[in-house]
């Protein structure tokens, strides 16, 4: 038995999947849950195709007890039907929808589920992710980028949960873009529930993949996988907010291995959800204040992104409380450090956060990501 | 049956007794509390030929049918006789049902007119009420106060009431009030052997425990403008905030600066603490109440109710008062959807088999609540814990019609060690007292053909009309109908609070900048059905 790290080569032998009976055997292949992708790619290799795989599993030399009850029952027409009813599609490798990049992983799937439009070369595309429970500043930045990347053009690719995932999405479906959609459950299940919504939105605009059959529930082991695809679909990643040890590392390592751009947005040093990016730009990630920067550097002409006027013309008062605003500060305290009193600075408080400037967390005021400094042209 | 009377050495033989004795008949003036209320009941015995027995009619509750058994140690303990013949005593009017022990003093006092142990010509005037224990001791009992004003209303001239309650009593002027401790004593001042001590007006308790006042609370300069605001309007107030963020603190000082209560007022409240036993010898409540129920108190609890004798609950004795609601997501759903009825009618109508009775119950509501299932959202030194889902099933917990009817909606941050040492000095309570009498002042001049006191009582269509807004405001207003999503609900909500912020300034308009200040309380809040994520 080869060591299953010895390196392997990218991509599949010659004849994988060709002929019904190999591309049956490579949908039954894909629906098995008990063995790991990275050990399914070596067996493939050490047997040679894909029914003979099915075969080596059902004799026991990889596999586990459940991949073996199901391979003997499987009927690859039903699962078909199965795929038909959940109103997605399923692509092995050679065809036009199995991203070529996804054969540059180490443990390429040996097949993808589709739902939505096309997934289609031509065209770039960045992901962004970042922690499922980010601050109000997160949320804004990613949506801002995405936005940003989305009317240049770019398809944002983002894994379709909550928090950043859900904000890169909606970002670019709100700016009239195309968005990539990489689920860690069934490619009909929505998780969180909560999210179905969001999910029949990229669904109509863009493009929901995933590596897991209908019906297959959300569980914790199965994100880390899934990150991996978002990685080698896109050319570039950002990373908006994530705590150490999270998800977001997980999809910024695989990254790096692509060779992929890595870009991280900073946060403060005292904050949690900075560790990641903060690691990231240690390790030769680049930082992006914005979309201007994104785009800049990912040589694409930028379109003005960030709203031109929001800051000039603002009453003196307005400013110098913004200006004072440097961390989450009560309201008293903003007065006191601007030398306002604190009834006017209440009053334009509350016009600071009609224009968007700042936001109450907490029983505090901070700044948005719209008020940050302006910079470029202006 | 037989041989107790032919014990009974006095009358020799039965048969004799039996015949000779004429039926005599006594009549006594009682009251009877049902809910907050008292009506007088008319009592009237009768002596009579029969067997040794003691008959209620007219629609006796299970406490007063108890004393049935009660009435008769009583009497012989206390060295009086209790006649060995039949006894029927009614109690008029006969439809309405009678409870609690209250009427054993005036069952016996019919007893001892019918039995002419003392003069018939004494009674008239006075209204008689209190309980008997079997040694003859007249004990406290529940609802004085309410007896003394229903005999008032009624035209007696005095009443015997318990001596330990007396004080009570003695609120509703032009009473005579006998306070009495024992069944001879009612007995010596019948028969003008005996007089009743004067009653010993009691001290007007001092403010809410003097140590509570509003300067204490460091920083929170926005909660203690809330408490305030909330004050002056009789809005109701939420607070949102972690564990240890102060809105327990914060509460308890909303008693501090309300205005102190007029006689009526108090009166009212001391009624409802007095039915439910808790004026503990006090005669008036002269501070305004403060309740914190315990977020396990039961429906019943909180609302009134029991199952034979209709108690007020926790809302009605907050009545005039505030009501604390700690960890308001803790609460049974269906108690918390039940505050609906008072704090819109100010008022609770509980309806059992035996009939229906309704409670006072005008409070100010103060709700506290974690911003999240592990109370850190939005907390800026430690980090939230919980997952989105359980956040949102919170936030759910936390919407609904009540919350439509609070218009302050606050979040209390957890200050940090610098920002409790950077804080100012605060205002005593007694200079925002002030500023919260003449606010309050100045709305029951404005809506004196309104019918209502104050601007949170104002209904949404009269609060657009009645509230004249300067350009400006309405500007702001407008705008942030826009911006801060703001529904109909929402916008009056604002209307009203921004109307409070002005009449403190004793301005005649709305103002922007009061606007503003209204706007600044919902920072809790990013839609009117439910909390907005706090961080």
């Amino acid at each position: 038995m080869p060591d299953s790290r010895a390196p392997l080569p990218h991509g599949f032998p010659d004849g994988f999947g060709e002929g019904p009976r190999e591309a049956d055997a490579v949908l039954v292949l894909r629906c098995l849950l008990g063995i790991t992708p990275r050990d399914l790619f070596a067996l493939i290799w050490r047997v040679g195709g894909a029914s003979a795989a099915c075969t080596a599993i059902l004799q026991g030399s990889a596999g586990s007890d459940h991949d073996r009850a199901f391979l003997a029952g499987a009927d690859p027409g039903a699962i078909r039907d199965r795929i038909g009813a959940a109103g997605a599609r399923f692509a092995a490798p050679g065809d036009p929808e199995y991203w070529p990049a996804f054969l540059r992983l180490a443990d390429p799937p040996v097949g993808i589920f589709v739902r939505g439009q096309p997934l289609a070369d031509g065209h770039d595309r960045v992901a962004l992710v970042g922690s499922r429970r980010p601050t109000p500043t997160g949320r804004e930045v990613a949506t801002h980028l995405a936005r940003g990347l989305a009317a240049a053009g770019v398809v944002v690719v983002s894994g379709g949960a909550v928090g950043i995932d859900a904000a890169a999405h909606r970002g670019a479906l709100d700016a009239g873009g195309s968005t990539v959609a990489v689920l860690g459950s069934g490619i009909d299940v929505d998780y969180p529930p909560s999210n179905g919504r969001l999910l029949r939105a990229v669904e109509q605009g863009g493009t929901i993949v995933g590596e897991y059959a209908p019906g297959v529930p959300a569980e914790p082991f199965r994100f880390p996988a899934r990150n991996r695809l978002i990685a080698a679909l896109s050319r570039g990643i950002v990373v908006v907010q994530g705590a150490s040890r999270s998800g977001t590392r997980i999809t910024a390592e695989h990254a790096l291995e692509l060779g992929l751009d890595v870009f991280a947005v900073p946060g403060s040093v005292t904050d949690p959800l900075a560790e990641t990016p903060l690691d990231m730009i240690r390790e030769g990630a680049t930082m992006i204040r914005d979309a201007d920067d994104l785009l800049l550097d990912l040589g694409i002409d930028p379109q003005r992104a960030t709203d031109p006027d929001a800051l000039p013309g603002l009453p003196a008062v307005q400013r110098s409380l913004l200006e004072a605003l440097a961390a989450p500060m009560l309201p008293d305290a903003v007065a006191r450090a601007a030398g306002v009193p604190v009834s006017d600075a209440i009053s334009a408080l509350v016009e600071l956060e009609l224009r968007g400037l700042v936001r109450g967390v907490g029983g505090r005021y901070e700044r948005t990501f719209r008020a940050a400094p302006q910079r470029g042209s202006s | 049956m037989l041989p107790s009377v032919e014990r009974d050495g006095r009358h020799g033989l039965w048969w004799p007794a039996l015949v000779a004795l004429p039926d005599v008949y006594g009549r006594v003036v009682g009251v009877t509390v049902l809910g907050v209320g008292g009506h007088a009941v008319t009592v009237e015995a009768s002596v009579g030929r029969g067997l040794p027995s003691l008959t209620v009619t007219g629609l006796p509750g299970a406490a007063v049918q108890d004393a049935r058994d009660r009435i008769r140690p009583a009497m012989e303990q206390a060295g009086l006789e209790w006649p060995l013949r039949r006894v029927v005593v009614n109690l008029a009017p006969g439809n309405l049902r009678k409870e609690g022990a209250g009427l054993d003093l005036p069952i016996a006092v019919s007893v001892l007119v019918a039995t002419a142990q003392v003069p018939a010509r004494s009674v008239p005037g006075f209204t008689f009420f209190g309980e008997l224990s079997l040694k003859g001791e007249v004990l406290p009992t529940p609802g004085v106060i309410s007896v003394a004003i229903a005999a008032a209303r009624r035209g007696s001239s005095g009443v015997v009431v318990p001596a330990a309650n007396a004080v009570e009593a003695a609120q509703v002027a032009g009473l005579r009030v006998v306070g009495v401790g024992t069944l001879q004593d009612v007995v010596g001042f019948l028969r003008g052997s005996w007089t009743a001590p004067d009653v010993q007006p009691v001290e007007p308790e001092q403010r809410p425990d003097a140590a509570a006042d509003l300067a204490e609370v460091r920083g929170q300069e926005q909660a203690r403008r809330a408490l305030e605001v909330a004050a002056a309007g009789e809005h109701n107030l939420l607070m949102v905030g972690s564990p240890g963020a102060g809105k327990t603190m914060l509460a308890r000082r909303l008693p501090t600066i309300l205005p102190d209560m007029t006689h009526d007022e108090a009166l009212e409240a001391t009624q409802l603490h007095s039915v439910a036993g808790l004026l503990a010898g006090r005669g008036v409540l002269r501070q305004r109440p403060f309740r914190a129920p315990h977020h396990s108190v039961s429906t019943a609890g909180l609302l009134g109710g029991g199952s034979t004798v209709l108690r007020p609950g926790e809302a009605s004795l907050a009545h005039r008062g505030v009501l604390f609601l700690d960890e308001l997501t803790e609460f049974r759903r269906d108690a918390i959807e039940a505050l609906r009825q008072p704090l819109e009618d100010g008022r609770i109508v509980v309806t059992r088999t035996s009939g229906s009775v309704e409670f006072p119950a005008r409070f100010t509501l103060v709700a506290a609540a974690n911003p999240c299932p592990c109370g850190f959202a939005g907390d800026i030194r430690k980090a939230c814990r919980c997952r989105e889902d359980q956040e949102a099933r919170y936030r759910q917990k936390l919407s609904g019609p009540l919350l439509d009817r609070i218009d302050l909606r606050l979040t209390v941050p957890r200050l940090t060690k610098d920002e409790l040492l950077g804080a100012s000095g605060a205002e005593p309570s007694a200079v925002v007292r002030d500023r919260v009498v003449a606010a309050r002042e100045r709305q029951r001049h404005r809506y004196r053909r309104l019918g209502i006191t104050c601007n949170a009582h104002l209904p949404g269509p009269l609060a657009r009309r009645e509230t004249r807004l300067s350009a400006g405001a309405e500007e702001l207003l407008a705008r942030a109908v826009d911006t801060m999503a703001l529904t109909g609900r929402g916008f009056d909500r604002i209307v009203k609070v921004a109307r409070t912020v002005a009449d403190l300034e004793a301005m005649g308009d709305v103002a922007a900048g009061h606007v503003a200040e209204a706007l600044s309380f919902r920072t809790a809040f990013e839609q009117d059905d439910g909390l907005a994520r706090a961080g």
